[in-house]
């Protein structure tokens, strides 16, 4: 699903925040856009229309170059987590890389994430991606509210599966840059073996992780 | 409704990569380069990223007058895509620099936002027309399966219509075939029944007439031995005399002959009835309709009157399968028909013929016809229009049930030009 331009040495990857409506998908890429710094992003681009019906996604670019020349290009993009607009999610999700699905902790929202979950998994099947292979993590997001699942029960349910399962607080900034990174390792571990990163274009997992995730630690962030 | 799920049905990607020429546009760019000119710079090169000149201003000034700024990078989606260069007057470099920054932001600023017009457009309108050709495909469905209900209701109306008529015709035959078997069920009772006492009345009439006869002789030889002795001779001839035994003698003996003829009479109609209850378990054979009618007209010779003229139209025909008799019997209660109904001069035209997997068989007879109020009782048993006495009303009624329980159909008409056409047709069984 990748696209890869061997020609022009351009390699696009696409990663997609997925999950139920108002499990903090936005606020994810917010807090990454505010954490990382802006050397080797593009801006967030926050798209909604209204119109007859509402669609809206959010886009986060990260842009770096591997020792060989390969330029890379990373989008993050979230989809909207309404029921009504599955056809956007289909559109966002088509030739997806990695994904990674935000999940609400608190408990009344246990039936939502499950659905969501079932939508990712039709949806994938639908643009042609098998869930067993595409790298997924999970994260438990709004960890900071009271009345969320306990980390026992998250073993409990997703320890089987081997997905990386990850908690956080989008909202107090905690959890998150983690879960990209996460997502961003299994990526590579999955296209590695395809376009050796490595040994083609000496880009090794690390320093790929690393360019993306590299964090702003002044006080004097840029805001959204 | 979705289409059917699987990747080819998907013709929409968000997000397509794009250049600098593709989201800026020089409509956008020209005025912004021609309005650096009048900050005093000389020249304003826009190039992407391998360096080829997109769009430029101050053409007249040659590039190598004045001095240039360093390249300031364009920007998409955090990758670098171009450069803005400016050259001028070296004295001010200060100037050159801001309006090379100026732009480059200005610039950066206009592909994000055309970018973002660029990918809400793209993907509201991927979206809707997604949803449309989802609407398109469901619409299409939609009035398939209307126009097949709607086939399927026409030709169902037709269908009901037509399997009413086919149980309506099944009914009557049915009802029909419930009555003969009824009428069947009740003559084999009656029959049962009327044969004993039948048996020993006609013996007893027979033994009767041979003592009456010898009553008779007895009274005869008295008489010649009386007779010229009176005075014994003329009382026994005025007791003769007084008891009329002179008629009596000669009508016991027809009174006798009259009853024995009644006593026959009811045996004939009593096996006429066990013949039409015995039907089904007749004997079947292959048959030659043809042949079967020249066989019932052989034995029915002596019931033609002198005048009659029997036409034979006979066809090449198939065999069939059934009992002969049975079909003779009913051939000739057809026929006599015909001869009681045009005793004097009558023209019987027997017709067969193979036709549609059917033996047709038709009687036109020249009498007067069978009026339409009583022509679809005519196969009822017991039906007859003829004197009490005269018909037992079986004829037709037994030819009706030997042909429909060989399958096969009768019926009657009566043509404008007179006389009575019954026409028989009798399926080719599969055996």
């Amino acid at each position: 699903m990748i696209e890869y331009d061997e020609q022009n040495s351009r390699m696009v990857l696409k990663l997609v925040y997925y999950g139920p409506a108002l499990s903090g998908k936005t606020t994810n890429l917010l807090c990454l856009h505010d954490r990382l710094v802006q050397d080797g992003r593009g801006e967030l681009m926050v798209l909604d229309t209204t119109d007859d019906r509402t669609i809206f996604f959010d886009l986060l670019p990260f842009f770096l170059v591997a020792p060989s020349g390969l330029k890379i290009k990373v989008k993050v993009y979230t989809v909207p987590g309404q029921v009504k607009h599955d056809a956007t999610r289909k559109a966002v999700l088509q030739r997806a890389d990695g994904v990674a699905f935000i999940a609400d902790s608190r408990l009344r929202e246990t039936a939502n994430n499950t659905n969501s979950f079932e939508n990712l998994e039709k949806n994938l099947s639908y643009v042609g991606l098998d869930i067993d292979k595409i790298p997924l993590v999970i994260q438990f997001n709004k960890q900071d509210l009271k009345e969320t699942i306990t980390a026992q029960d998250i073993e409990q349910t997703w320890g089987p599966t081997g997905i990386p399962v990850l908690c956080a607080s989008a909202l107090q900034g905690w959890g998150v840059v983690e879960t990209f990174r996460e997502l961003v390792g299994h990526t590579y571990d999955h296209i590695d073996s395809r376009f050796s990163l490595a040994k083609k274009h000496g880009l090794a997992k690390e320093t790929f992780v690393a360019q993306l995730t590299r964090q702003d630690l002044s006080d004097a962030r840029t805001s959204p | 409704m979705p289409p059917q799920d699987s990747p080819e049905n998907i013709r929409y990607i968000v997000g397509t990569e794009r250049r600098l020429e593709d989201v800026l546009r020089a409509e956008d760019v020209a005025p912004l380069l021609r309005e650096a000119l009048r900050t005093g710079v000389h020249r304003v090169i826009v190039g992407d990223d391998a360096g080829k000149t997109l769009w430029t201003s101050g053409d007249g000034v040659p590039a190598t007058m004045g001095e240039a700024t360093e390249n300031c990078p364009l920007r998409l989606e955090g990758e670098p895509v171009g450069t803005v260069k400016v050259f001028g007057n070296s004295e001010k470099r200060d100037l050159l620099k801001a309006v090379a920054s100026l732009l480059s932001g200005t610039l950066n600023i206009l592909a994000a936002t055309n970018l973002k017009r660029m990918l809400t457009t793209e993907l509201h309108t991927t979206v809707v027309s997604q949803s449309y050709e989802d609407l398109l495909i469901a619409h299409r469905e939609l009035k398939a399966s209307e126009t097949r209900y709607r086939e399927l209701a026409e030709t169902l109306e037709k269908k009901v219509d037509e399997r009413t008529a086919e149980l309506k015709r099944a009914y009557n035959r049915l009802l029909q075939s419930e009555k003969m078997a009824a009428v069947g069920q009740l003559a084999a009772g009656v029959a049962h029944e009327i044969n004993n006492p039948v048996g020993f009345v006609t013996s007893n009439l027979q033994t009767l007439r041979k003592y009456v006869s010898r009553f008779t002789e007895m009274l005869a030889v008295s008489r010649e031995i009386l007779n010229g002795q009176p005075p014994a001779s003329e009382t026994f001839n005025r007791k003769w005399r007084e008891l009329k035994l002179d008629f009596v003698t000669g009508d016991v003996e027809e009174l006798l002959r009259q009853s024995l003829e009644g006593t026959e009479r009811v045996k004939r109609i009593v096996a006429d009835l066990k013949g039409f209850s015995h039907i089904d378990e007749s004997e079947l054979s292959p048959l030659n309709i043809n042949r079967e009618l020249e066989r019932t007209l052989k034995i029915m010779a002596r019931a033609f009157p002198g005048e009659s003229e029997i036409i034979k139209d006979f066809h090449p025909l198939p065999n069939l399968i059934g009992n002969g008799s049975l079909l003779c019997q009913a051939f000739m209660n057809i026929i006599l028909n015909a001869v009681q109904a045009q005793p004097q001069t009558l023209q019987l035209t027997i017709e067969t013929r193979y036709q549609d997997g059917q033996v047709r068989i038709t009687f036109s007879d020249n009498g007067p016809g069978i009026p339409t109020e009583i022509r679809n009782r005519i196969f009822e048993p017991f039906f007859t229009t003829r004197d009490v006495g005269q018909g037992t009303g079986m004829g037709l009624a037994v030819t009706y049930d030997i042909v429909t329980s060989m399958g096969g159909t009768i019926d009657v008409t009566c043509p404008e030009a007179g006389g009575a056409v019954f026409s028989i047709a009798l399926p080719l069984q599969e055996h």
